[in-house]
């Protein structure tokens, strides 16, 4: 058990960072997205956690956190996410209202089932940040044009997918596709607000939209490389929490159900 | 049961394909399998993002020409906002 689980001797609390919103994503049940919410409590203060929730309207009002915004918009819940071109606008356009009256200076968007492990997660992410100069980090970050991706082969058949981005880019390079997880993206305020103030044009994977408009607007994106092995799109994690600390991740995902033993970081 | 037969014909692939390199590189990216058909190719079991090219010649033949495959570098674009002022730091907010 390392120094920064719960097993271990009593330290000095950690402030909490005030400057970074964690916006929640989560369909989980009442009951379920309890124990989630309590995980995160430990490395955001409440009023720097922005719930969005995308499961059953009729559950939205048993939640009982304060900061949290029903997720309408039905291209969330989509059977087959990559195929039917599943969209986080209802999230981006709920996380960016919210920036509108705070301060917070950085935004992390995670899923319910990407669980941190350290408590000072926040700090290591601004940390990361700034010694890549970047205005974006996340995880498994590509460039794909041009390349066999299914992703973008299959929205490369779409005629007005590359013409969108050659159309509002700042770049030189107008071709340019990344793609990244969905979950575990680490913005600076001014670069989610500048992609949040463009509309969709037309369905485009969340996955693709982001870090491409991101890019295509000036701003810089890296990967988080060292840490890509923690974070997996697929799969149930929840066996590996211990071992993957030990080994030095920050987060682990997924975890579909956190296991009785979780130990919450510190 | 299609996704079962599917895994296990990508699991043989992966252990009996042809091994393919980055162009560039070197580096190996796993193995496929090629199979010509109808004026295409299909590549089956490519389990990253790689881009085909024509490989460069050393000797200049007209008969043959050899095609390979690479990947692109990661992302490391600068920040137009920065690049376009210079002296700033990363700490502007």
């Amino acid at each position: 058990m390392t120094a920064e689980t719960r097993g271990a001797q009593p330290g000095p609390v950690r402030p909490k960072a005030k400057d970074v919103l964690v916006v929640l994503l989560s369909h989980q049940l009442p009951s379920d997205l309890e124990r989630t919410m309590e995980t995160w409590r430990s490395v955001v203060s409440a009023d720097s956690l922005l719930l969005a929730y995308g499961g059953a309207s009729s559950n939205f009002s048993k939640i009982d956190f304060e900061q949290k915004v029903f997720i309408s918009d039905p291209r969330l819940r989509l059977r087959d996410q990559q195929r039917e071109h599943q969209s986080w606008e209802g999230v981006v356009q709920a996380a960016n209202d919210f920036l509108q009256n705070s301060a917070h200076q950085y935004l992390y968007l995670v899923e319910y089932d990407h669980i941190p492990l350290r408590g000072d997660l926040l700090d290591r992410l601004k940390e990361r940040l700034l010694t890549e100069q970047a205005d974006v980090i996340a995880h498994h970050l590509h460039r794909i044009d041009g390349t066999s991706s299914a992703h973008y082969l299959y929205h490369k058949n779409e005629g007005r997918f590359h013409d969108y981005f050659a159309r509002i880019s700042k770049r030189d390079e107008k071709g340019v596709i990344l793609s990244m997880l969905g979950t575990g993206s680490f913005w600076k305020r001014k670069a989610f607000k500048a992609v949040a103030a463009c509309e969709e044009p037309f369905p485009i994977y969340v996955e693709l939209y982001l870090p491409t408009l991101a890019h295509h607007l000036g701003f810089r994106l890296r990967d988080l490389t060292d840490q890509n092995r923690f974070v997996m799109h697929l799969g149930d994690r929840g066996s590996e929490i211990e071992e993957a600390r030990r080994q030095g991740a920050w987060t682990l995902h997924p975890v579909k159900t956190l296991p009785a033993s979780f130990v919450r970081p510190l | 049961m299609k996704m079962l037969l599917r895994s296990i014909g990508l699991a043989v692939v992966h252990k009996i394909g042809m091994k393919i390199f980055d162009s560039e590189s070197g580096r190996p990216l796993g193995r496929v399998l090629l199979i010509p058909w109808g004026g295409k190719v299909h590549v089956v079991g490519l389990e990253r993002s790689v881009r085909p090219v024509f490989l460069l010649q050393t000797r200049l033949t007209y008969w043959k020409q050899d095609l390979g495959f690479t990947t692109h570098p990661p992302p490391d674009f600068p920040s137009l906002e920065r690049s376009q002022k210079p002296g700033t730091t990363d700490s502007r907010q």
